[in-house]
């Protein structure tokens, strides 16, 4: 049994942030709320999303795990207006998840669960952690876009940095803790390199967010947390670094 | 060369790339060997600089490896260090293969039989003293770890993969199986288009890896009951059993259980099975090994390759192109390697 009313926009975010690295999810509709892990095919990231009963309008599920193919679930998104509500819910026996908006009805045959594997997910203790604005984050990427496919993040006790270099361009962000841009928490400093396409697609797809807190190491995958859906649902993406003059 | 247990085998094919981030322990002079009974021109010469030295196991060694750090597999070389004694009368064996075939080659070379010609020369391929010493230096410009094995290469590149230091043994025979490697790759350092002998026709040859658990348990073995088969079958420390060919062991350890049982039921003699059967499960191997990669140093690789040895520096250069990159870029990891 499922029945899960939830606003449009907070669905459309969680399918879009899933959507930047599988086409297909196994969503976990537990009794106390929706948990979906995602990683993408080569394993260099993973999302991990989590939204609590109380950010649906009404939820209700005897816990089910449900196997979706996401670009038809972004399709009846897409017919919803601002504000509108998407109503979800399960028919057994036909093995359909039911979107309805408003009068509007979609059955979205679900996958074989056994098709999608789970995503074990990394234990890491990550030693620099920066509380900053979504905006200067976007900010930062968009600007290193141009010169670069990857960018390196610097974590000291003042200072945030990003940066970005090709053979000839190169462009850098600083965010001062005195100025107060950014909040850090550092025993040491970090320096770590990642590829910008998986990062710069998430960023970019989040929407409900207005800070995000990075953690990373010395040459070690970053995790990003943020909250969306009004501080109900919580988001972690996981990237794995590139390694500079590695083979 | 090598325990011939093919038949019982199954081999997946699979594409260099699906090799990228895994370390693989490289027997070395298998390896070396099979450069030197390839890169050979049309009439089975080897490749020769100015000095009349052999450059074939340089340059298979440069550019394959060259290729193996841009697909993003990290070799580790384990070379054979004191081989057993009972090695001794298959490495006899092979020397008088190689006498054998010299002769065939200067015969086919007088008589103009180009393709006979090239196919005996690749059986006389001698590796010296010397050619490994100039690999170990290559590699080490390269940045790629060298193993010296107390016994045999393919053991101790098995001992790797056991110890979970390496995800593949590389090698082209399946001794490593034998000696207890969970994941084997052959072809790895000669795939691509080869020609068949004596025909005008190529093949693709692509890696394949066997998984040995794969293989014990489609034939409901255990790892010893295969070394058992392999001894049946003959291995490069015992000679075998006249007769007896892979399907033939299996059929028999299957219904028998061991050697000895083996041994009991047809009346047959297997010479120093026991031998044979503690060199692969327990053979000689180091722990002193230290695994560190780094990026090529193309000055010093240009400067021995084409200083010395005669090699074009603009295809050197080529081959070595992706170290800048890689210095700017770095090497994409996957979070696999942070659990």
């Amino acid at each position: 049994m499922l029945n899960a009313k939830v606003k449009a926009e907070t669905l459309k975010e969680v399918v879009e942030l899933l959507h930047t690295l599988v086409d297909e999810v196994k969503m976990n509709f537990g009794k106390e709320g929706l948990g979906v892990k995602a990683v993408d095919p080569s394993h260099v990231a993973m999302i991990e999303l989590s939204l609590t009963k109380s950010s649906f309008e009404e939820y209700k599920s005897s816990g089910m795990e449900l196997a979706i193919e996401l670009e038809k679930l972004k399709e009846v998104l897409k017919l919803a207006r601002p504000g509108e509500i998407v109503k979800l819910s399960f028919d057994e026996d036909k093995n359909k998840l039911i979107v309805e908006i408003a009068s509007f009805r979609r059955f979205i045959p679900l996958l074989d669960i056994g098709s999608i594997s789970d995503a074990k997910v990394p234990s890491l203790t990550h030693s620099a952690k920066a509380v900053i604005d979504l905006e200067a984050l976007r900010q930062g990427i968009r600007g290193t876009e141009s010169v670069s496919s990857h960018l390196t993040i610097e974590i000291k006790p003042d200072v945030f940095k990003l940066e970005g270099e090709s053979e000839q361009d190169k462009v850098e962000m600083m965010l001062y803790k005195e100025k107060g841009e950014v909040e850090i928490e550092a025993k040491e400093p970090a320096k770590s390199m990642y590829a910008l396409d998986y990062f710069s697609n998430v960023v970019k797809a989040i929407s409900s967010a207005q800070k995000v807190t990075l953690n990373i190491g010395k040459d070690y995958p970053l995790k990003m947390e943020f909250a969306f859906a009004g501080g109900n649902g919580t988001a972690k993406f996981l990237l794995a670094p590139r390694m500079p003059d590695s083979i | 060369m090598g325990v011939d247990i093919a038949s019982i085998v199954e081999t997946k094919p699979a594409a260099l790339e699906d090799f990228s981030g895994k370390i693989v322990a490289i027997d070395g002079y298998n390896t070396l060997y099979q450069f030197l009974a390839i890169i050979r021109q049309s009439d089975g010469t080897l490749l020769m600089d100015s000095r009349g030295r052999v450059t074939s196991h340089l340059s298979g060694l440069f550019y394959r490896t060259a290729n193996f750090l841009e697909t993003g597999i990290k070799p580790v070389f384990v070379f054979d260090g004191e081989p057993y004694p009972q090695k001794r009368r298959t490495i006899e064996g092979r020397i008088a293969v190689k006498e054998k075939a010299m002769e065939e080659w200067k015969k086919a070379l007088e008589e103009g039989d180009m393709e006979r010609a090239k196919s005996k020369a690749q059986q006389t391929s001698h590796l010296t003293r010397e050619m490994v010493s100039q690999a170990k230096q290559l590699l080490g410009y390269m940045g790629i770890p060298c193993i010296d094995a107390p016994r045999d290469g393919e053991a101790q590149a098995s001992y790797l993969v056991r110890r979970g230091d390496a995800h593949y043994s590389g090698s082209q025979d399946f001794d490593s199986l034998l000696f207890g490697s969970p994941a084997l790759v052959r072809n790895l350092a000669i795939s691509g288009k080869r020609k068949l002998p004596r025909k005008n026709e190529y093949v693709d040859i692509k890696p394949e890896a066997i998984s040995l658990q794969e293989v014990l348990q489609k034939h409901g073995l255990t790892w010893e009951q295969l070394v058992d088969i392999g001894i049946l079958v003959g291995t490069d420390f015992n000679e075998g059993v006249r007769g007896i060919g892979a399907k033939k062991a299996l059929k028999l350890i299957k219904e028998f259980g061991s050697i000895e049982k083996v041994i009991e039921a047809k009346k047959i003699e297997v010479p120093g099975y026991e031998e044979t059967r503690k060199i692969f499960l327990q053979p000689d191997v180091t722990q002193d090994y230290s695994l560190k990669w780094s990026l090529p140093d193309t000055e010093k690789i240009v400067d021995m390759l084409c200083e010395e040895f005669g090699f074009s520096e603009e295809r050197v250069r080529k081959a070595l192109g992706f170290v800048e990159t890689r210095k700017i870029q770095g090497m994409q990891t996957s979070l696999d390697q942070f659990f």
